[in-house]
């Protein structure tokens, strides 16, 4: 009997050691660093995605970051009280208790009134920037980019000087993924991020994580598969740096200086990719990306 | 008096002259006329007055601020939907997309639909996938089980600036004006987008 009891007690615990073990931080923890997570297409309240919140918290335990930037389609389908609960506030309960703040984007699941919640800290737009540190983040809407948005966006990257520009938004301007980048928004958006010295984009939409090659010096993420998954959906080509597509997977960011390192991580805690991205301070718009590829 | 006749006659010949040019000046005028001109000014025109109507509506709920309650948001959407729908009880397809500016709005969006690239084409095909066959009616809440397909940005530009609350969307071949915080259909217009299945 009391044998049994070991042999239990020894798998109770090799199964609570296995996550915990699954986490390597490969990020430096540089005092002063702007420290913040990744997720996109979360909403949908199954178990992956409070699989994926879970394991953010247990990340956070080693990366303490202070808030999330959210890609998008933060609610599928309907959009109830309880619908918000189950898809968001239950899934990232830990975040939430630990005061992490969230700065979502809109998907295309998302219905516009999602700007007037205040988890979401949209404050009431569909667009707009915030800062964090030396860092300049622009929260675009890529869903209805109409004329007043773009010219709210030149005039924004204009004046954010020699921060790091990070915009973030639903559509990716490239991608690997069967469905295709937004050929149209590119069109519109990537000649502003080139006049203006972006140095890095997050986009969802796609149910995947990839790295792209650098696109006219700016590095491209897609992290649209921290609840859905796509599974086998990119295709190994140029524009292939890095890519999950097998498992869920979210995104930790440290910035310091000059330095932005990456880790993404995959919904049982193992690392998918890493790497350092660095800037030259006095041209903001030289970059060089460099990424380890781990096995996939 | 020769002299005086000779200088009345110039006078009367240069009199025409003017009054020719005036007239062709005129004609000229008349033939640049935009005929979209007044269609276009037409739909704004009731745009706005479903805008005052709306907003008025929206004033007697109270203003929506950002809050922890979700409940309270879905709640005064769903207050004001209904308050839009009994004053426009009587509101019917074409009150606002008249047949005078669906004309008009339908050359715009096929004119800039064949200049579109392929892959433009392709990948708003691809969207449009997303979207259940949705027949949208007035008055109607737009599903909020579906998504919303992101609106061509260089189709925006052409099409009237709408004001704050109301936007065009676009499901299959329909163009949708719909209220953003309400999330109703105010109007709709069928066979305004030319798709692979309705050419």
């Amino acid at each position: 009997m009391s044998a049994l009891r070991r042999v239990l007690a020894g798998c109770l615990g090799v199964c609570w050691a296995l996550p915990l073990a699954a986490q390597a931080l490969e990020l430096p923890r540089k005092p002063s660093s702007v420290r913040f997570a990744v997720i996109g297409d979360t909403g949908t309240g199954d178990q992956a995605e409070y699989a994926v919140g879970q394991q953010l918290a247990l990340y956070r335990q080693k990366f303490p970051f202070t808030f999330t930037i959210m890609l998008g389609d933060n609610i599928y389908g309907s959009e109830r009280p309880q619908d918000f609960d189950r898809k968001f506030t239950k899934p990232f309960k830990a975040l939430l208790d630990a005061k992490v703040e969230f700065d979502a984007a809109l998907g295309n699941h998302d219905d516009p009134n999602q700007r007037f919640y205040k988890p979401f800290n949209m404050g009431g737009n569909r667009y707009r920037t915030f800062k964090k540190g030396n860092v300049r983040f622009f929260v675009i809407d890529s869903n209805y980019l109409d004329p007043d948005q773009i010219k709210w966006l030149e005039q924004e990257l204009q004046a954010s000087g020699s921060d790091w520009k990070i915009p973030y938004f639903h559509h990716p301007l490239y991608t690997t993924a069967a469905r295709g980048p937004e050929v149209e928004l590119r069109s519109i958006l990537e000649p502003l991020f080139v006049k203006y010295g972006v140095d890095v984009v997050f986009s969802g939409h796609e149910h995947v994580y990839e790295r792209l090659k650098p696109q006219k010096g700016i590095q491209y993420f897609t992290a649209g598969g921290s609840a859905k998954l796509r599974s086998g959906d990119t295709r190994k080509g140029a524009l292939t740096e890095q890519t999950f597509d097998t498992d869920r997977s979210f995104m930790l960011v440290e910035i310091s200086g000059n330095e932005l390192y990456f880790q993404a991580i995959s919904r049982a805690g193992k690392t998918v990719d890493k790497g350092v991205i660095r800037r030259l301070a006095k041209n903001p718009v030289a970059k060089s990306a460099t990424g380890a590829n781990p096995p996939r | 008096m020769l002299l005086n006749e000779r200088r009345g006659k110039s006078l009367h010949r240069a009199g025409w002259a003017v009054l020719l040019a005036v007239l062709a000046l005129g004609c000229g005028k008349q033939e640049r006329v935009d005929p979209t001109a007044a269609p276009i000014a037409d739909f704004v025109k009731r745009v706005d007055e479903y805008v005052a109507l709306r907003n008025r509506l929206a004033e007697a709920i109270g203003p929506l601020d950002e809050t922890k309650s979700q409940a309270e948001i879905t709640l005064r959407a769903a207050t004001l939907a209904s308050n839009i729908k009994l004053e426009r009880a009587q509101a019917k397809q074409g009150d606002l997309f008249t047949p005078e500016v669906a004309t008009v709005f339908a050359t715009l969006i096929h004119q800039e639909d064949s200049r579109r690239p392929d892959s433009v084409r392709e990948t708003r095909e691809d969207q449009q996938e997303e979207l259940p066959d949705f027949i949208p009616q007035v008055n109607e809440i737009y599903p909020t089980t579906y998504p919303l397909a992101t609106f061509p940005p260089r189709l925006l530009p052409l099409l009237p600036k709408l004001p704050e609350h109301v936007e065009y969307r676009i499901v299959q071949h329909y163009l949708i004006l719909r209220d953003v915080e309400a999330n109703l259909i105010v109007d709709f217009m069928p066979h305004a987008v030319p798709t692979a299945k309705t050419p």
